[in-house]
């Protein structure tokens, strides 16, 4: 289904067209910048400010053992930021690359090039990931490093939160293949996002609350996973390339 | 289907070939309905028929880009779809219908993709037959429509392919940009095979040596363009100072069914023999007072040919 030559030179342009697109690059660096830096480090400081103080309990099984703000922050708070973003981040941008092309009839440009129509969409996805990792990889590594450095979070933790990432960039691909293929135009786009986005974020805070502390990452990693690869084969299988051309 | 003979069987060795394609999208709407027909390699074909004949869903399936529902599909041999098609495919050059341009891709870049895609050609040397040098630095969307489609054009022909698809080259364009895009391809055109969907019957005429007529899906006749004239019967022109409505009632008083041209002003009538039987229906029309001022036999032109065959007439 999809030609390796082809799919790298249509990367090669995606790539060039994403350092040039505007409204992508703000999109993922403000969100990213957003949700990884600014509210987790407003956040952060406020609990060094605090110093430690005991929270009340709660009899929710995610919950049950974070006593003091610092465990909420790192059990709960800065995955729900990582998994949220890494789900948004590549979608937003798929919205302004994908789905833009097939509005302003460009694909008819790259169809009448010897590809197949699953080269071009793979090159865009692939595109997207790029962008969505080179925005937040850095920042989840600068929020990953101060942690460490205050001694907060072991090197285990670190390694699921990276995992959580990786899972939740798989998810958001497998929505942006939907969206490309099921959305006509922007403002279809932008809804359907908006559709896909809403139960992802309550299954994330869902999965952060309700799963006890110490495999909620994993659950969550495995579930974000779950959702991508079967957004991408029920994609491929009944919504078919064919859609992306209609 | 009237008559076939270029494509009563589709052979290996055609460079297009439908056999027996069907194409529904969803569950209502037919695109092609057993559509059967071939091209053999170097003909110039033209594809033709009224909006929603499925011209363009042909297109798209020779293109790889959609899938037929049932029956076969190849291009230079190779089915599409399969191992071998990708290959055939980077022998065949696609000039697609008034595709958007990009604003962020200049005419070099886009140019250089399709080289990397065809794996072979010299983004120079169309830049330079195209005229389109001094644009390479470019972006798409700036260009005027006449140079789009010849960046579409140049894209096409970068990898010297075998066949030509062209799909309504030189609609949207104003007549100048239209005249030199189907210069362009005239000299695109020779060794090549092309198959080109048109409205544009004159285009055509100008470009092709057979006709693919199409309707509702099905092919209403594949045939040579000469083929094609020569089944047609001959007509005449006349022209009177009286009334049109008055030429016509007399003619239709020998007996004969008229048609008015299509500047209307004058008639055209249909004659098995017209080089004998002109000079004495000319007699008589002016020994019965009708003042003729023009009198000729006229070749159908593809126009005439297409509405007569959409129409049943042939």
């Amino acid at each position: 289904m999809f030609g390796r030559r082809e799919t790298a030179a249509l990367l090669r342009k995606e790539l060039g067209q994403v350092r040039r697109s505007r409204g992508a690059l703000i999109s993922a660096g403000l969100l990213s910048l957003l949700m990884i830096v600014v509210v987790p480090g407003l956040q952060l400081t406020a609990i060094l400010a605090s110093g430690r103080q005991a929270l009340p309990s709660v009899p929710l099984p995610g919950l049950a053992r974070l006593d003091e703000p610092r465990q909420l922050f790192v059990q709960l708070m800065l995955p729900a930021f990582v998994a949220l973003a890494g789900v948004m981040v590549p979608s937003i941008a798929a919205v302004h690359t994908i789905v833009v092309e097939r509005e302003r009839r460009t694909i008819e440009l790259l169809v009448a090039l010897p590809v197949r129509v699953g080269d071009i969409l793979l090159a865009k996805l692939l595109a997207n990931l790029a962008l969505a990792v080179a925005t937040l990889g850095p920042l989840v590594f600068v929020d990953m490093a101060a942690l460490a450095w205050l001694g907060f979070v072991s090197p285990a933790y670190v390694v699921s939160v990276c995992l959580l990432l990786v899972a939740a960039l798989g998810c958001s691909v497998g929505m942006s293949l939907l969206v490309a293929l099921l959305a006509r135009d922007f403002r279809t786009a932008n809804n359907l996002n908006g559709i896909l986005l809403g139960p992802t974020i309550g299954l994330v805070l869902a999965v952060l609350i309700l799963v006890p502390a110490d495999v909620h990452l994993s659950v969550l990693a495995g579930l974000l996973l779950a959702i991508g690869v079967g957004a991408v084969a029920g994609g491929l299988r009944w919504l078919t390339f064919e859609r992306y051309l209609a | 289907m009237l008559e076939d003979a270029p494509s009563a069987s589709p052979s290996a060795r055609a460079a297009l070939a439908f056999e027996d394609v069907s194409k529904r999208f969803g569950r209502s709407v037919v695109a092609l309905d057993h559509v059967s027909w071939s091209i053999r390699p170097g003909a110039r074909a033209c594809l033709l028929g009224p909006n929603g004949a499925g011209k363009s869903t042909s297109i798209r399936l020779i293109e790889g880009a959609i899938v037929p529902t049932s029956g076969r599909v190849t291009l230079l041999g190779a089915e599409v779809g399969s191992e071998a098609y990708l290959a055939a495919r980077r022998r065949t050059g696609v000039v697609p219908q008034g595709p958007g341009m990009y604003a962020d891709l200049t005419v070099g870049e886009y140019l250089a993709l399709a080289r990397r895609l065809y794996g072979r050609g010299s983004v120079d040397r169309v830049l330079e037959a195209l005229r389109l040098g001094p644009y390479r630095a470019a972006i798409l969307a700036n260009l005027s429509g006449g140079y789009q489609r010849r960046v579409a054009l140049a894209a096409a022909i970068l990898g010297d392919p075998e066949v030509l698809l062209l799909d309504e080259p030189t609609v949207g364009l104003d007549p100048v940009a239209a005249f030199d895009v189907v210069q362009l391809l005239r000299e695109a055109m020779p060794e090549r095979t092309t198959l080109l969907c048109t409205h544009n019957l004159a285009e055509a005429e100008a470009l092709c040596d057979e006709v693919l007529i199409m309707r509702s899906g099905k092919v209403l006749l594949h045939t040579p363009l000469a083929e094609l004239r020569r089944r047609a019967r001959p007509l005449v022109r006349i022209a009177a100072r009286q009334p049109v409505s008055v030429l016509q009632s007399v003619l239709r008083r020998r007996g004969l069914s008229t048609q008015v041209d299509s500047d209307g002003e004058g008639v055209l009538i249909a004659l098995d023999e017209p080089f004998d039987a002109t000079p004495s229906l000319l007699r008589s029309l002016l020994i019965e007072g009708i003042d003729v001022y023009e009198c000729r036999p006229i070749r159908p032109t593809l126009e005439m040919l297409f509405l007569d065959v959409v129409r049943g007439a042939v």
